[in-house]
């Protein structure tokens, strides 16, 4: 069943966070989000996450520009197939030097590409529910509830010595 | 080119020229419609001439393209210079094409000239000649060295005006050996000499390999000479104060004080005498000289000359034990007391040595010798004023320039009342001077005949049309110098060109038309009369005596100034030609400018340093030079070359320079009439200011790098050398680029094959001379930029090819010459740099440089050990119609592209079509780059070194053989063989 | 920093984004004459031809390919402070990270125009791309200037890319706290980041890859750089230590500049309580560390030089240190190596003047480094009839100082513009200070 309300408890205090979201884990609440200005690894932690997949993608990124790289070399060497300096044709040494530029090219473009699309950005739907003092000096923790338990969770904020923040809520949501 | 494809190729050349033109002919330098039978574009036609850039006269190969002569080469049947080309004779295009040619004549009319039309300035000529003849003795002539048809016709015409005959002007004029020669052998001319018959020779400054009678003849004589044989060397001494060219390429540069040579040659007489040579003459000679000689003796010699007594004694002790030996009197320009003297002492030794005279030709006499004296030509110039005279008419000499320390000749010139033409091709101080400038074809237009040496005939034709519509001199001559009823009016001649074939026909038996064009295929007729007519005297003694006696003690001057002949510009004429102006001094490596050299000694006496400006004076003149150190000239000596310093070359490239020639004595000599090329008390100053030499350069000395080697003749005969195997600059083995040259030991990559050709070369140190012909050569075939003075001193020179100078870092007073360019490395450094593969190596083994391809990235030449690629600055000029001369066949690079030496790829390539037309390989030798065909000492071997059998990959076994900086395992392509020197 | 909280950072950081002064205007407006100047320069030589500099045979490299070095090695501290540091956990890189960064991005732009005003034939520039054609003319990948098309124009795009993504949490900050034209420009910027703690996870993940990614290619970049010259057989280039002696040049030479950097930007925006003495200490050891290695460096050619025998070798260096060009290799060996030595006294390293003269110093020597270097080496080479000398005209003067403006007319666009120290890393410097220190 939808939820109806989205309440934002905003903490200046790591430690209050962790405890909050520690708190809202048994309460009938329903803990969506923590914004935060900084990663803070606590948080993190208390959310227990598991590891980011972005990783594999700079790996294939990685591998692929090596192979390209390399590739690239090798094959136009051999369109004409001239000597210089009494070199051989298929010259390893630099060809490797030119498949480690690509390597670490690649790589970086898998791990852009791992970012955008693993963070789901550029999105403004993350805008949605927030509050801009998250990007100063407040940890935003976002819940919902029932419209019925608003001054529940409300209250749930405030005696754990945030300010709160309530949404309107409408009918489709959760990003 | 091979005997037979030039024979071929020069046949079909003239055959039609001989058939279809004329000296009328009106030939266009456009692109033809319809091209004559013997032009096919793309094919070049060869045409048989002359070389009229010195008195020499070699036999000339002129290579015509779509109708315009784009390279000279040296005729290969030609006795006097068997196929080769001084830098001189490469550079007469630039006189054709030169720009400020001038294209139409001129007039004087109150101080300023004006142009004429042709017809227009003949008419006022005959108008002139006419009114000479009214009178008798009213019209003179003054002309350079001619041929024997031409000088006819000149002498007819003036003795037809009822005028004294021509006088012929050359600035060298060899008046002091000509009355040596009268003297001592009772001929008043120049004899011939057969220096390669010689065991052993001596010079007294003869500089024979740069300007001295005729070079190239002498210059491959001399290697014959001079050769390494199997186990021994002939000895050259060369005995002067200024090394010069040919001192360099002596075993033994004897230097001695300035004016003491004479004393040296008349104690070798002396010695002589007593060493009881040349018995066969008579008793009474012998005596009077021994008594007559009786001063010069050893002792006096050693103090006076500076020569060391042990340099003496050796000389001595190899001249007396000499089988043939061969003695040289003083160089070019020696008519002082002092050269006459030693050139009569020459002789004398000479005939004691030798009484037959084997090495001395009187038959074979050279052409030169109907020059003047210098005290006619003042005589010349002294009586136009007293006669009279009317008209005066200068055919392509320049006396001003050449006699420019005094004012008699242009005095004698503007006498408003003479009329002076000058049959001029460029404004020079002379023809600034005249009234009429009326330019005539010039030698490579032109029907002519020229030999060098008596009884030589050598045929001149046009070897392409015309660039302007110049008539010929002697068809100017003989519309305008003959009354209708002179007796040449008779002889069955329109034109010039008939009163040649007549008089050839009259002189040398060249009956008929067949004869006629064989002797133009071939360039001549050259088979000389071989008995030799011996026109000798007895020595006239007492006039000898009278001579030596006459010496007066001359106190020795503190500074002595000498002025030297130079090899680029002989005595001037060549001074417009933009190439001998780039291509830098043999010796000095100084390019477009005329520093005074002196030895250091010299300088530190008058605390003066390199490239100050220093004011030089002399008795008759001054002037105001920069200063080059240099070893090759005795303390004291201050020397400049002459031909630079016109003040009437009206753009800066052929008014670079300076002039010397003003610092000299405008008096002839009294006993040989002669001029003298030396100046004493000379006094010089500081001004103060200084100027950047366009030095090319770097350096004086190799620095212990294996680049100009040299071996003594002992090591070369204890052959047990120890074969080279090491990896160090020392002991670096000979490593061939071709399969065979690698050796896992040194190369982490294996060889790479070619395809049937393996192109490379062979530069045997020890035959070159370092003339810089090769260079000159390269500039023409190849289309090389010339830069200028100014892009010379920012270090921009273009030469593909530049023969380096090393001093001997322990004798500085001895230079070794290294003909660098590219080296066609099998690995070669510049290539794997190239981001755009432009330098790459060809199937052939060739270091291709893909002008189109290249950025400009310049990390070639960074990479190049031998610094030989040359980049394109700028996009350099040739003023039109200099760009007639460029090489169809050769891209002319622009702005931002890297060029280098290509092995004359173009002329590979013609090979290869010949071959494959023929359906046969190219022959060992067929294919000669433009250095190796000009090379007057046969110096470098170009060939395939993939064939066993190749003339070059036999050389390459020769025991003197080593790569330039084989250490650095780039296997060149150029292997030089080691300069071989003597301890004497 | 105790006193510092996140609302004071926020606060002096975002302050330098206000509107600027007009001098600030006035500033850019002459730079940007002085970036015109060069420009006209470098047109003048494109229609006339490259000679209307100074190179010449046997000196073919000039000014444009030891500014080249010179920028590229500008560049490498940047990357050293941001991925380097980052990955050693050095929380004093954090105040600097960003201004060295931008100034890593910029220097290697300017960089990367020397390649091309150094072309002899610049409109020809794209043979030297793998483009498809149909002769099928490809470059040739063995030459050292393909590894640097290759290297720098990677190292251009990841050191961007390194930068943007760093600065996206900022971004979002400046969103945060901007209405307007200004607030739109940073939403569209900013991505949509919220610092929700789904983008944290992946975000700290993918900047770790970032820096590990960009560690490796600094080395190579520079390495590349240097083997340009090493892999060429010219005496004075032909050695093996050049990779390490490049790359600790490089280094040496930026840390110098963000010193040069940062003091006046420290003093114009009040960054005191940001930028604190110590960060600028730690600096300053640096470059004392750097600074010896290229010392050790200069030995070593020597020691080599003499070691080897080898004539050549032997001649290069005897003439390095007494020939026509020893006072470019007396100032490198004073600017780089006995002028460093300085900040061992705490008096000078903690003195913000002497701090700042003795990075201009350092700049100043490093140049002359790469002078002596590029030029050195060809002018006294393998063939002593070739030996020359080189001297930069006025033209090569114009356009060195065009690009000196452009470097300064778009650090200045930055620095204005863009958030000049990171907000971020700041407060996590604040925060978890203590388990990042270094």
């Amino acid at each position: 069943m939808p939820h109806e309300r989205h309440i934002m408890g905003l903490f200046k205090n790591e430690e209050h966070v962790i405890s909050a979201v520690e708190a809202l884990k048994t309460s009938p609440y329903e803990f969506i989000r923590v914004n935060t200005p900084i990663p803070s690894h606590k948080i993190m932690q208390a959310l227990n996450l598991k590891k980011s997949k972005v990783g594999w993608f700079t790996l294939c990124g990685g591998i692929i520009g090596f192979f390209s790289g390399f590739g690239l070399a090798a094959f136009t060497a051999t369109r004409w197939d001239l000597i210089v300096s009494g070199k051989p044709i298929m010259a390893i040494i630099p060809f490797v030097i030119v498949g480690f530029e690509a390597t670490i090219l690649f790589a970086v473009f898998g791990n852009v590409i791992g970012l955008l699309t693993q963070m789901r950005m550029p999105n403004s739907g993350w805008l949605k529910y927030y509050d801009p003092r998250c990007s100063g000096e407040h940890f935003g923790v976002l819940a919902t509830c029932e419209a019925h338990q608003k001054d529940g969770l409300e209250d749930f904020f405030r005696k754990r010595g945030a300010e709160v923040k309530s949404f309107k809520s409408s009918p489709k949501e959760l990003i | 080119m091979d005997r037979r494809t030039f024979l071929k190729i020069a046949g079909m050349g003239s055959l039609s020229f001989a058939s279809s033109c004329t000296s009328e002919s009106d030939k266009k330098l456009f692109s033809l419609v319809r091209a004559p039978g013997d032009m096919v574009t793309g094919k070049a036609g060869w045409y048989a001439s002359t070389c009229r850039e010195c008195p020499a006269g070699c036999g000339i190969l002129a290579k015509n393209r779509e109708g315009r002569i784009i390279k000279l080469e040296g005729n290969p049947l030609h006795p006097i210079n068997k196929g080769r080309l001084c830098m001189r004779g490469q550079a007469a295009l630039q006189g054709v094409y030169h720009p400020n040619r001038l294209k139409a004549p001129l007039f004087k009319k109150n101080g300023r000239f004006q142009a004429l039309s042709f017809s227009e300035a003949t008419s006022l000529l005959n108008s002139r000649t006419a009114a000479a003849r009214t009178g008798s003795n009213r019209a003179r002539l003054l002309t350079e060295t001619v041929g024997q048809s031409l000088m006819q016709l000149l002498t007819d015409a003036l003795q037809d005006l009822s005028s004294p005959p021509p006088l012929v002007f050359e600035s060298y004029a060899y008046e002091s050996l000509k009355t040596a020669n009268k003297l001592v052998f009772g001929l008043d001319g120049l004899a011939s000499y057969h220096i390669d018959q010689a065991d052993l020779l001596v010079s007294f400054g003869a500089d024979f390999l740069e300007t001295w009678l005729s070079p190239v003849e002498y210059a491959w004589k001399f290697k014959a000479m001079h050769a390494l044989q199997t186990s021994t060397k002939n000895v050259f001494y060369h005995v002067n104060p200024v090394q010069s060219l040919t001192g360099a390429n002596a075993d033994r540069w004897v230097a001695c004080n300035p004016g003491s040579e004479s004393l040296m040659a008349l104690a070798l007489v002396k010695h002589a005498l007593s060493a009881d040579k040349g018995r066969e003459l008579s008793a009474t000679l012998q005596q009077t000289l021994t008594t007559a000689l009786a001063a010069f003796t050893r002792d006096h010699l050693l103090q006076n000359s500076g020569i060391s007594p042990t340099t003496y004694d050796k000389l001595v002790d190899r001249l007396m034990r000499a089988r043939r030996p061969l003695v040289l009197g003083p160089g070019t320009g020696a008519s002082d007391s002092n050269g006459f003297l030693t050139h009569v002492a020459v002789n004398l030794l000479n005939l004691l040595l030798d009484p037959e005279l084997h090495r001395l030709d009187f038959t074979r006499r050279h052409r030169v010798e109907m020059a003047a004296r210098r005290s006619d030509v003042l005589k010349f110039f002294n009586t136009l004023n007293t006669d009279k005279v009317e008209l005066l008419l200068i055919n392509n000499t320049n006396p001003v320039f050449s006699m420019s320390s005094d004012n008699t000749v242009k005095e004698a010139l503007e006498r408003p009342d003479l009329f002076v033409v000058c049959f001029s091709n460029f404004m020079d101080e002379t023809a600034a001077l005249a009234d009429l400038i009326l330019p005539v074809r010039m030698p490579l237009e032109t029907w002519d005949e020229y030999g060098g040496k008596t009884g030589l005939v050598s045929t001149l034709q046009p070897a392409m049309g015309k660039l302007t519509h110049a008539p010929h001199l002697g068809d100017v001559i003989s519309k305008a110098c003959f009354s209708p009823e002179s007796p040449v009016k008779t002889y069955p001649v329109k034109t010039y060109k008939d009163y040649l074939v007549y008089m050839l026909a009259d002189a040398h038996g060249i009956s008929d038309e067949l004869k006629w064009v064989k002797t133009l295929q071939q360039g001549g007729k050259f088979d000389l009369p071989d008995d030799p007519v011996n026109s000798r005297q007895p020595p006239e003694t007492d006039a000898i005596i009278k001579l030596l006696a006459g010496q007066v003690e001359s106190k020795p001057s503190e500074l002595t100034f000498t002025a030297t002949p130079s090899i680029r510009f002989f005595d001037g004429r060549g001074a417009n030609r933009p190439w001998l102006c780039e291509i830098p001094d043999p010796l000095y490596r100084i390019a477009w400018q005329t520093p005074v050299v002196m030895h250091p000694g010299t300088a530190r006496a008058n605390n003066i340093e390199q490239e100050d400006i220093v004011g030089i004076e002399s008795k008759f003149g001054s002037l105001e030079a920069p200063v080059l150190l240099s070893e090759l000239v005795v303390p004291g000596l201050l020397t400049m070359n002459i031909g630079q310093g016109h003040q009437a070359f009206d753009n800066e490239t052929e008014s670079s320079g300076l002039n010397p020639l003003q610092l000299l004595s405008p008096m002839a000599h009294k006993d040989s009439g002669g001029t003298d090329f030396n100046s004493t008390d000379i006094k010089i100053r500081k001004t103060g200011r200084t100027m950047k030499l366009a030095g090319t350069a770097g350096s004086l000395t190799q620095h212990g790098r294996t680049l100009a080697l040299s071996i003594t003749l002992a090591e070369l005969q204890n052959k047990k050398t120890t074969p080279r195997s090491g990896l160090t600059m020392g002991n670096f083995p000979l490593t061939l680029p071709l399969p065979e040259g690698y050796d896992p030991k040194r190369d982490v990559f294996p060889p790479h094959d070619h395809d049937t050709y393996r192109w490379g070369m062979v530069v045997d140190l020890d035959k070159c001379i370092g003339c810089g012909a090769c260079s000159t050569a390269c500039y023409a075939e190849n289309n090389i930029g010339i830069v200028g003075e100014k892009r010379i001193l920012q270090g921009r020179e273009m030469a593909w090819m530049s023969v380096e100078r090393y001093h001997v870092s322990d004798q500085m007073e001895r230079v070794a010459f290294l003909p660098m360019m590219c080296q066609h490395c099998d690995n070669a450094p510049c290539e794997s740099v190239c981001p755009v593969y432009a330098p790459h190596h060809s199937k052939e083994g060739l270091n291709n440089q893909i002008y189109n391809r290249c950025i400009g990235t310049r990390y070639c030449v960074q990479n190049c050990p031998y610094k030989v690629r040359r980049f394109n600055w700028f996009t350099w000029k040739w003023p039109k119609p200099m760009n007639l001369q460029l090489n169809p066949d050769v891209t002319v690079r622009s702005k931002g592209v890297m060029e280098k030496c290509s092995f004359c790829i173009q002329r590979i390539k013609a090979a290869h079509n010949i071959a494959k037309n023929e359906n046969r390989l190219i022959r060992d030798d067929e294919v000669a780059p433009a250095c190796v065909q000009t090379c007057p000492t046969n110096a470098l071997v170009f060939g395939n070194l993939m064939d066993k059998t190749s003339h070059v990959r036999k050389l390459t076994e020769n025991p003197r053989a080593y790569q330039a900086l084989g250490y650095l395992n780039t296997k060149p392509a150029v292997i030089y063989l080691k300069k071989v020197i003597q301890e004497i | 920093m105790t006193q510092l909280t996140y609302a004071k950072i926020d606060q002096t950081i975002l302050d330098t984004l206000t509107p600027p002064k007009w001098t600030y205007w006035g500033i850019l407006v002459l730079l940007f004459i002085g970036v015109l100047i060069g420009a006209a320069c470098w047109t003048y030589q494109i229609f006339v031809g490259i000679g209307v500099g100074g190179q010449n045979n046997p000196v073919a490299w000039g000014t444009y390919l030891i500014n080249f070095v010179f920028w590229v090695g500008i560049a490498h501290s940047g990357t050293l402070i941001s991925a380097i540091l980052h990955l050693f956990r050095a929380g004093w890189r954090n105040p600097i990270a960003r201004a060295a960064e931008t100034m890593t991005v910029f220097a290697v732009c300017v960089a990367g125009l020397f390649p091309f005003i150094h072309l002899g034939r610049v409109w020809q520039v794209y043979y030297m791309l793998p483009i498809p054609n149909q002769r099928l003319l490809w470059p040739n990948f063995l030459s050292p200037l393909m590894f640097d098309v290759i290297a720098i124009s990677t190292y251009l795009t990841v050191s961007s890319l390194f930068w943007y993504t760093g600065m996206l949490p900022d971004l979002a900050a400046v969103r945060d706290r901007s209405t307007g034209t200004r607030h739109k420009i940073f939403t569209f910027l900013s991505f949509g980041w919220t610092g929700a703690h789904e983008q944290w996870r992946h975000f700290t993940r993918g900047y770790l890859f970032f820096a590990a990614l960009a560690t490796p290619l600094v080395i190579s970049v520079h390495s590349v750089v240097s083997w340009d010259f090493a892999l060429g057989i010219v005496p004075g280039w032909h050695t093996t230590i050049f990779a390490p002696y490049f790359v600790a040049g490089a280094i040496h030479s930026g840390l110098a500049m963000v010193l040069t950097l940062m003091i006046p930007l420290r003093k114009l925006f009040k960054y005191e309580d940001i930028i604190t003495m110590e960060v600028l200490q730690n600096v300053a050891k640096t470059i004392v560390l750097t600074g010896l290695i290229v010392g050790l460096a200069y030995g070593t050619e020597y020691f080599l030089a003499w070691y080897s025998h080898n004539t050549v070798e032997m001649e290069q260096f005897r003439w390095r240190a007494l020939g026509d060009y020893r006072w470019g290799f007396y100032f490198m060996v004073l600017c780089n190596t006995l002028a460093p030595l300085l900040f061992l006294f705490k008096k000078i390293r903690t003195t913000i003047i002497s701090l700042f003269i003795i990075s201009l110093i350092i700049n100043f020597g490093m140049w002359w480094e790469r002078f002596v270097i590029i030029v050195g080496g060809v002018a006294h080479g393998f063939a002593p009839h070739a030996w020359g000398l080189y001297r930069p005209t006025m033209i090569e003067f114009g356009i060195m100082f065009g690009t000196f403006c452009l470097f300064f007319f778009l650090f200045m666009l930055f620095a204005k513009h863009l958030p000049s120290v990171s907000m971020t890393e700041m407060k996590e410097t604040l925060e978890g200070g203590h388990d990042h220190a270094a």
